[in-house]
């Protein structure tokens, strides 16, 4: 006998198979024949480069590119594990956010093949090699670089003027400054040595003037070692140097240097160019230069240490390779330059690029990076940050260690002699 | 009727942990092929260049346990037994002990880091206006105070807890035992030590158990103090923070490493597993006495 339940339970089966056919059949001519723009989805960790695409994504379709553009920007400490879980689940971006080479991270993603080398696809002939150095190895470039900084001494102008001072040419006139400063009851330097990265950076941004960067590129091929006195030298001074920073800066973090800096409770902080941006928007009326640490002598030339901050990458499993590839070939011109440099208030990492005139310290950061940018380093982005433990993990914790008087200049050479000489060949 | 639970268990107690220690032995950035390393990683941090950091950390942890212990089990006594009297404002003490306990750790964090800013925080500024000067520190900027200030905050925030749990237990006793003391002449001090303290000792040991676990996997809260870094000069390092540094490399760190970072995680469990063990068997051994 005809079962009327089962008749219909047959009828609503067979249209819900048709349903989800014609709806596949219609997503697939979306996706193939249908005239929707391509998405690029891209993932990076700065939340301040969504205008950038914004505007990147308007100005391709100005020049008759039909590609839509979709941001997200992920916080900075959990955007490598939401990289790492997507890609390894064969999904994610069409163009990642990456970190420098020498580093682990990026590294993983070549060595896992998720990137795609970019010679030949996408013209690299408007950076210079010291940026490409970043983001090359084996004679491949996986990323364009997107944006470069640069570290050393962001100064209060007004208290500069009001003294009189010149920016210093040596360590000797920086102290003497720091002496003035300090005698007439201003702080002449807010340290935030409650984040040992900073004080890395500190040590990294000095040593590039002292010892310099000869004295550093012996390092680096072996012909001298982390003991020698020059490096104890600099531990000294850096060391000698804390009689000037603010009481207890072993406790401040950078939100407190900011601050501080920015509401003119400190005449000078140790930073890089990417808090400008912070300290204009804390008080607008804040006037600030920037200098690049003074040698000893001043026959010598200042050096900045200037390092590229990261790559946009191609995933080798972009569901949109071409858009994708399309969107990288512009980022890698001076148009894109100028957008992300007025949009995000930071050094673009193409050459040749007018910096935001309403943006002075901007203007004079870009163009020192270009001239007197060191060329040997031991912090970021260089061969001894390849392994572990690099001068950077060693000089966090020894840097607040020598701050405390826990361990002497020599000591802090020491770390760092013992430690990177267990992995860096040119040091054993 | 077990089998909800043995899925549930199996896929994420049972499953992950098995991937951890299987991970423990292999060198792998988190992506890409993975090479087998066998004890490598054991090595490296029971004896090789990992050492120094993981028994500091270790070190730490202990310090954590003992100080915490301390800091949560005598004023939480005390304040249950104070509030055991059933003096007016009793009850409206125990929500404002037990507020703290609602608190995010990342709030506990934030505000305890803005209370105890050296320059202008609240704790120093209190001591210089009662004339207690001497005694202003930079409390989260020395490694002598660090670690015992981050422990402090933790033992504050969890207070209400252990108020709670002393308090339960203290109104569980039997009053006739209090007025048999009191006709036999006992004081009151006789009647804390001598009725009331052994009567909570089996609460005692469950806590000091429970908080052995704590102790020993305890992250949120120095992460949310003194960050990843766990400074100053790595004094407030803890197992929890060493394994977030190496696992995920922690800020800027050059290098990351699954593979060490669950060894870490593998010798943390092997720690506190025994005490897991006692635990259960504590509570065992008391149901089956009921």
């Amino acid at each position: 006998m005809h079962n009327p339940n089962r008749f219909f339970v047959s009828l609503l089966a067979l249209l819900t198979v048709i349903a989800g056919v014609a709806m596949a059949g219609g997503g697939q001519e979306d996706a193939t024949g249908g005239d929707e723009a391509p998405l690029v989805e891209i993932w990076g960790w700065r939340t301040q480069d969504a205008p950038v695409w914004e505007q990147v994504e308007a100005e391709l379709q100005a020049h008759g590119e039909n590609i839509e553009i979709n941001y997200r920007a992920f916080p900075p400490t959990e955007y490598d594990s939401k990289l790492l879980v997507s890609l390894q689940g064969e999904s994610g971006p069409d163009i990642m956010y990456t970190r420098r080479l020498p580093g682990a991270r990026t590294q993983a993603l070549i060595d896992g093949e998720y990137m795609i080398p970019l010679d030949g696809q996408v013209d690299f002939g408007n950076f210079t090699q010291a940026t490409l150095n970043f983001i090359q190895s084996n004679g491949n470039t996986w990323g364009v670089p997107f944006a470069n900084q640069i570290i050393g001494i962001f100064y209060n102008t007004s208290i500069f003027d009001e003294y009189g001072f010149e920016e210093p040419e040596t360590w000797d006139e920086l102290v003497e400054i720091a002496e003035t400063l300090q005698a007439d009851g201003v702080t002449p330097f807010f340290i935030p040595g409650k984040e040992a990265w900073a004080l890395a950076m500190q040590h990294a941004m000095v040593g590039v003037s002292i010892p310099g960067v000869d004295w550093i590129q012996r390092l680096l091929v072996g012909d001298t070692n982390f003991l020698d006195q020059e490096l104890v030298d600099l531990n000294t001074r850096l060391n000698d140097l804390k009689q000037y920073y603010q009481a207890n800066f072993i406790a401040n973090s950078t939100a407190e240097q900011d601050a501080a800096f920015a509401l003119e409770e400190a005449a000078m902080v140790f930073y890089g160019i990417w808090g400008t941006t912070n300290w204009t928007e804390l008080n607008p009326d804040f006037e600030f230069g920037y200098f690049p640490i003074p040698t000893v002598d001043d026959s010598d030339p200042a050096r900045a240490y200037v390092y590229m901050d990261g790559s946009y990458a191609l995933n080798s499993i972009s569901d949109v390779p071409e858009a994708a590839l399309t969107v990288l070939q512009f980022s890698a011109t001076p148009e894109f330059g100028e957008i992300f440099s007025a949009a995000t208030g930071e050094m673009t990492a193409v050459a040749n690029v007018s910096m935001p005139a309403d943006r002075p310290i901007l203007v004079e950061a870009y163009g020192l990076s270009t001239t007197i940018a060191a060329e040997y380093i031991y912090w970021v982005g260089s061969p001894m940050g390849a392994g572990t433990p690099s001068p950077y993990d060693i000089l966090r914790e020894g840097m607040q260690a020598m701050y405390l008087d826990e361990i002497t200049p020599l000591e802090l050479a020491q770390r760092l002699q013992e430690g990177v000489s267990t992995w860096y060949a040119p040091l054993q | 009727m077990l089998l909800p639970a043995v899925l549930l268990y199996t896929a994420f107690i049972a499953y992950p942990f098995a991937r951890s220690l299987l991970l423990s032995l292999y060198d792998w950035p988190g992506i890409g092929p993975k090479t087998f390393v066998g004890f490598e990683n054991y090595r490296n941090v029971l004896t090789g260049y990992m050492s120094r950091e993981f028994f500091r950390a270790l070190g730490h942890n202990a310090r954590f346990f003992v100080l915490s212990w301390l800091m949560s089990m005598i004023p939480g006594f005390l304040l249950a037994l104070a509030l055991s009297v059933g003096l007016r404002g009793t009850n409206i003490l125990k929500v404002v002990y037990f507020i703290p306990n609602t608190l995010s750790i990342v709030i506990v964090g934030f505000l305890w880091g803005l209370l105890l800013n050296p320059q202008w925080g609240i704790v120093n500024q209190t001591l210089r206006a009662i004339g207690l000067e001497s005694l202003t520190r930079p409390w989260l900027g020395s490694t002598e105070t660090a670690l015992p200030t981050i422990i402090a905050v933790t033992a504050w925030r969890g207070m209400g807890f252990y108020i709670l749990v002393f308090l339960a237990a203290i109104v569980g006793i039997n009053r006739n035992m209090f007025e048999a003391a009191r006709i036999d002449g006992a004081s009151e001090v006789q009647v804390v030590t001598r009725i009331i303290v052994p009567q909570l000792l089996p609460i005692v040991s469950t806590l000091t158990v429970l908080k052995v676990i704590w102790s020993f996997n305890v992250f949120d809260i120095v992460f949310a103090m003194t960050g990843a870094q766990a400074g100053p000069a790595g004094s407030t390092d803890v197992l929890g923070t060493l394994f977030y540094r190496i696992a995920f490399g922690g800020l800027g760190s050059s290098d990351v490493g699954m593979g060490l970072g669950a060894t870490v995680v593998t010798l943390i469990f092997v720690i506190v597993l025994p005490v897991s063990i006692f635990y259960v068997f504590i509570l065992e051994r008391r149901t089956e006495t009921r």
